[in-house]
């Protein structure tokens, strides 16, 4: 029966990020979201509880507005959390994270499993998991897109690679980071976010963590990508079409 | 002892990181060291390619996982105090850096896209965030300054046959409790799409997989190839994922890209930002690829790809 | 005072968006084309305890504030229209009705499957004669033995031939007047009720309205809801509860439409320009946006209300007028910002102008909500 901690981070939804004159961002209407594949993570943490019993833990650090994240996460079947909130922890950078992440689970969290996700949609640095398993000193399994447990307490697992699928195995402990095909997370119902209120979330303290180290990375600056092209819209019409077909024509990309 | 190092799985990709090593190490006279795995003739062609030292590693057995050489690069990286560690941005490679990254307690700049070194010697490196709509410019205030670079960023180094450099090969790794238990090549596709001088993209949109070879028809008319969104391959598997273009998958910039019930989420049109025509066709005027477009057919693929495909026989005489 | 959602709630809200977003903007357009009851989503709408949100968890419900239920509403909405206002009915009138007015054993028996979204609900009342003026109708329950007999015929129920759990008025004493109505709930199969075919409607024609007929229809005495002649009192309240479902509806139609129109103005060039750059279109805007939020803050207030247990008639039918009228004054300009685009069909907009004439008439006509406010502050 594994005990299972998924790791998860609160940020900012991509979708309402505007962009502001001279490539300028403008975060002021931004809402927050689970990132992304971290909700794959805690679905497939919650997966394997459904198979094998066990425990699943969240774990997430950041601002003390990532709470509503924590809450979140347990609507997603997690039985409880721990949540170490500051507002210094607003923009850790990686290798901040998997400091973080790692004190909190060595002093404070029974583990047979890690699970993270295998990148953030924020920065999609992909590093905290590995950084975090080599921080726990365990082995990392990544880009996880099948996870399996074994009769033995093994971990099996089939990582996607460029080549196509590299199948490993280990013993636990481990830390894996979940690829978002390994599963279909689920949208929450209502009696799972009210019952989620209900369950134990351990906070923790910026004071009750050793320092955290300084970012190893600084942002010097950020930009809006831009994108915009001036789209010449055409009907379904055959007669559209053939002006569409007319107009590749003349921008010389088909002969 | 200062020096620029290289890390790569594939001898290709090598050739790529030695593009920007090689620039990078020219403007402080210091060496260049590729680390690469013993195969072939690799230590020639990155020595060729403007490596000056050249670190082979022996090959491993089959139940071992790249990630054994993590301890031994670590203790190498410890002793010889690089400036500088690129790593090839392969999933492998990835987990490799961020690792080693954790190990050196340095930073690390994933799936970089850019780098140069400022006047003060800061090196200053670029990175998508927020799924492609922001440009991250980012330093490193500690030994070695890494970064992973995604393949295909840069062109290969050329070869240059009369260099020559040093070569020196590392012991074996002892076995760790990760162990591969088998290895799954997948079909490729035949061609590939990065080299493509047309791109026909298919979203979500296309109704049913046997729709494909509507594309694949489209694809042959005008001498393109098939590319795909991510949800057709990873989701659906109507396509094998080396074809998934944008920020998970790869980028490509041909002449003309057109998408066929593609949305257009930024984190697929980050894949498409180099290209020089964008058409799409979509049902819904409003989807996002509209804004990222230079030409648009707004209807349903049913309807339009027929007509779309008998006029470009006749434009194209084929 | 506080303007501001809990987290549950907004959590709540977003969990609604992304179910909505999946399963039901993409299939809107067909299911309006169709008129075509969309059981595959209901079905994950049970799975997902939206269809009892403010029904205590015993008799099957989420066990949730009436706020949320509003919320999932709009929500819903803003995708389609007509499958918010199934969910609006089924829990706002049905699933309310026997909570409200039913005994245990009904609220086992009928309110449990409504709740958990087994069972579809529908509201009775309407008769071909008898639509603002209820007092019209003549459907009559005659009491025989153990059973009650009903004969007559209902118009325009709401899931009439989708439904399983019908509520509905007739009369047990006529001479009573406003206190000789009752209400019935009837079971789908029950011996002499039918359905009949469904309208084809202009606008919210994913939802399935027909006529109920009644031919020596014997209900037990058992399902009789509520005291004998207290049927009118109940359905008052029924709607109160109601009205606030159509106004989030109103909400959910609104603000799709202004979520369209801010795209497609920023987006379609005349002139040379964006056609946002222009005042006449940017103020249609500005207006869209304040009325939404005016009308917003009313629902939600008389929804507030309702969980606070007060009183809450009068801003329910302030709320549903106002929502309304306003989702029909602007998706009216959404279609004019859209040009002959929006008049199209596949436009989104087009549907949304069909959907929001509803809102205006059913549960009341906008002139029934004023009669209500009137009635109310000339007190
Ligand atoms: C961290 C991260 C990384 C990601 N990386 C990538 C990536 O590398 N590449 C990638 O592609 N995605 C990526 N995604 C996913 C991305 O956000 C989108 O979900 C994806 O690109 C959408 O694919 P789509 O356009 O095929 O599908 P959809 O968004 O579902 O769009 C389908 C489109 O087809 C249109 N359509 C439907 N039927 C028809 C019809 N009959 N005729 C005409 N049009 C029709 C619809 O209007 C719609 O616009 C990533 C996401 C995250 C969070
Ligand atoms: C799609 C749809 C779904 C419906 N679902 C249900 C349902 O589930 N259950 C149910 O019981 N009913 C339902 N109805 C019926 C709906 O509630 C009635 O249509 C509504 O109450 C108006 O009644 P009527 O259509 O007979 O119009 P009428 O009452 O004939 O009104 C016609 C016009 O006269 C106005 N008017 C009437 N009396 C006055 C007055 N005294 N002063 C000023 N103006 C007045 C009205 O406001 C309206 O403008 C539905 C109707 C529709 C169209």
């Amino acid at each position: 029966m594994p005990n299972i901690i998924a790791c998860c981070k609160w940020v900012i939804d991509e979708a309402y990020i505007r962009k502001g004159p001279a490539g300028a961002l403008d975060f002021s209407t931004v809402d927050y979201k689970i990132s992304d594949y971290d909700r794959n993570a805690i679905e497939e943490a919650v997966c394997l509880k459904g198979l094998h019993g066990g425990s699943v833990t969240v774990l997430t650090a950041g601002a003390p507005e990532a709470a509503k994240g924590v809450k979140d996460a347990l609507s997603r079947g997690a039985e409880q959390a721990f949540f170490a909130g500051d507002p210094s922890f607003n923009q850790l950078e990686s290798s901040q994270t998997a400091a973080i992440l790692g004190e909190i689970i060595r002093s404070r969290i029974p583990y047979d499993l890690v699970i993270c996700g295998e990148g953030s949609s924020d920065q999609y640095a992909q590093q905290v998991g590995p950084r975090l398993a080599e921080n726990l000193g365990i082995p990392c399994i990544s880009y996880v897109q099948k996870l399996t447990i074994g009769e033995d307490g093994r971990i099996l697992a089939e990582r996607r690679v460029e080549e196509g699928v590299e199948v490993v195995e280990a013993p636990l402990p481990v830390l894996v980071t979940v690829l978002p095909e390994i599963n279909t997370p689920r949208i929450p119902g209502v009696r799972d976010t009210l019952t989620a209120s209900k369950k134990p979330v351990v906070a923790i303290k910026k004071e009750e963590l050793p320092p955290v180290g300084a970012a190893r990375l600084q942002t010097m600056g950020m930009t809006a990508t831009r994108m915009e092209r001036n789209c010449e819209k055409f009907a379904a019409t055959p007669e559209e079409v053939a002006r569409f077909v007319g107009a590749l024509q003349k921008l010389g990309v088909i002969s | 002892m200062p020096g620029v190092w290289i890390f790569a799985e594939r001898n290709d990709l090598a050739l790529e990181l030695l593009t920007v090593a090689g620039g990078l190490a020219s403007q402080t006279g210091v060496k260049v060291t590729a680390i690469v795995p013993d195969q072939g003739d690799q230590a020639d062609r990155c020595i060729a390619g403007g490596a000056d030292e050249i670190v082979l590693l022996s090959p491993l057995g089959e139940d071992m996982s790249l990630a054994a050489w993590i301890p031994v690069i670590a203790a190498e990286a410890k002793g010889a105090d690089p400036d500088i560690l690129l790593i090839a941005a392969t999933a492998r490679g990835k987990d490799f850096a961020a690792r080693l990254a954790a190990r050196l307690d340095t930073g690390l700049c994933s799936n970089c896209t850019a780098l140069h070194r400022e006047g003060d010697g800061t090196i200053v490196m670029e990175r998508l965030a927020y799924g492609g709509t922001a440009v991250d410019r980012v330093s490193c205030s500690t030994r070695p300054v890494m970064a992973t670079i995604p393949p295909r960023t840069f062109a290969p180094a050329p070869a240059d046959t009369g260099r020559s450099g040093e070569i020196r090969k590392l012991p074996l790794p002892p076995s760790t409790p990760v162990r591969v238990i088998a290895r799954k090549t997948k079909d490729r596709s035949s061609q590939d799409i990065t080299e493509a001088k047309t791109v026909i993209c298919v979203g979500r949109g296309m109704e049913k997989e046997e729709d494909i070879n509507i594309a694949r028809q489209l694809a042959e008319l005008v001498g393109g190839e098939v590319g795909c969104t991510r949800p057709i391959s990873e989701e659906l598997h109507w396509l094998p994922d080396d074809l998934c273009i944008g920020l998970s998958g790869v980028q490509v910039k041909p002449d003309l890209y057109v998408g066929l019930g593609v949305s257009g989420q930024i984190q697929h049109v980050t894949g498409i930002r180099g290209v020089r025509v964008i058409c799409a066709v979509n049902k819904d005027e409003n989807a996002p690829i509209f804004q990222a477009a230079d030409l648009g057919i707004i209807g349903d693929l049913r309807e339009v790809m027929p007509r779309l495909i008998e006029e470009l026989k006749k434009a194209t005489g084929r | 005072m506080e303007f501001k959602l809990t987290e549950e709630q907004e959590l709540i809200r977003k969990n609604m968006r992304e179910f909505a977003d999946k399963y039901v903007e993409p299939i809107a357009g067909e299911i309006d084309e169709n008129s075509r009851h969309p059981a595959e989503v209901f079905k994950r709408l049970a799975e997902g305890d939206w269809m009892g949100i403010p029904i205590p968890v015993e008799y099957g419900g989420a066990g949730a504030d009436y706020l949320i239920h509003i919320l999932a509403v709009e929500e819903l909405s803003r995708s389609c229209a007509s499958t918010g206002f199934t969910v609006s009915i089924h829990v706002g009138i049905a699933c309310m009705l026997v909570l409200l007015n039913g005994t245990e054993e009904q609220k086992q028996q009928y309110l449990l499957p409504m709740a958990k979204g087994d069972k579809l609900g529908a509201f009775v009342l309407t008769e071909p004669g008898a639509g603002t003026d209820v007092m019209a109708a003549t459907t009559t329950a005659v009491l025989d033995g153990d059973a009650y007999v009903l004969n007559g015929t209902k118009t325009f129920t709401s899931n009439g031939p989708t439904g399983d759990t019908y509520m509905v008025f007739a009369w047990t004493d006529k001479a009573a007047g406003r206190k000789g109505m009752s209400c019935f709930i009837i079971p789908k199969g029950t011996a002499g009720m039918s359905a009949g075919t469904h309208f084809q409607k202009m606008g919210l024609r994913s939802s399935q309205t027909s006529e109920m007929v009644f031919k020596d229809c014997r209900v037990p005495k058992a399902n009789l809801l509520g005291k004998e002649g207290a049927g009118l009192v109940m359905a008052m309240a029924g709607f109160d509860h109601g009205r606030v479902g159509i106004a989030a509806q109103s909400l959910g139609i609104l603000q799709a439409a202004l979520d369209e129109s801010i795209r497609y103005a920023k987006e379609r060039v005349q002139f040379g320009n964006p056609i946002a750059r222009n005042q006449a279109i940017s103020w249609m805007i500005a207006d869209m946006a304040t009325e939404l939020s005016a009308a917003r803050f009313l629902t939600y207030h008389a929804s507030w209300l309702k969980d606070q247990q007060r009183v809450f008639s009068k801003e329910a039918a302030m709320a549903k007028l106002y929502a309304s009228e306003a989702a029909m004054r602007h998706t009216i300009k959404a279609v004019q910002i859209h040009g002959g685009y929006g008049y199209c069909k596949g436009a989104k907009v087009e549907r949304l102008m069909r959907d929001a004439k509803i809102t205006e008439i059913y549960e009341g006509t906008s002139e029934a909500q004023r009669m209500v406010i009137s009635g109310n502050v000339l007190r």
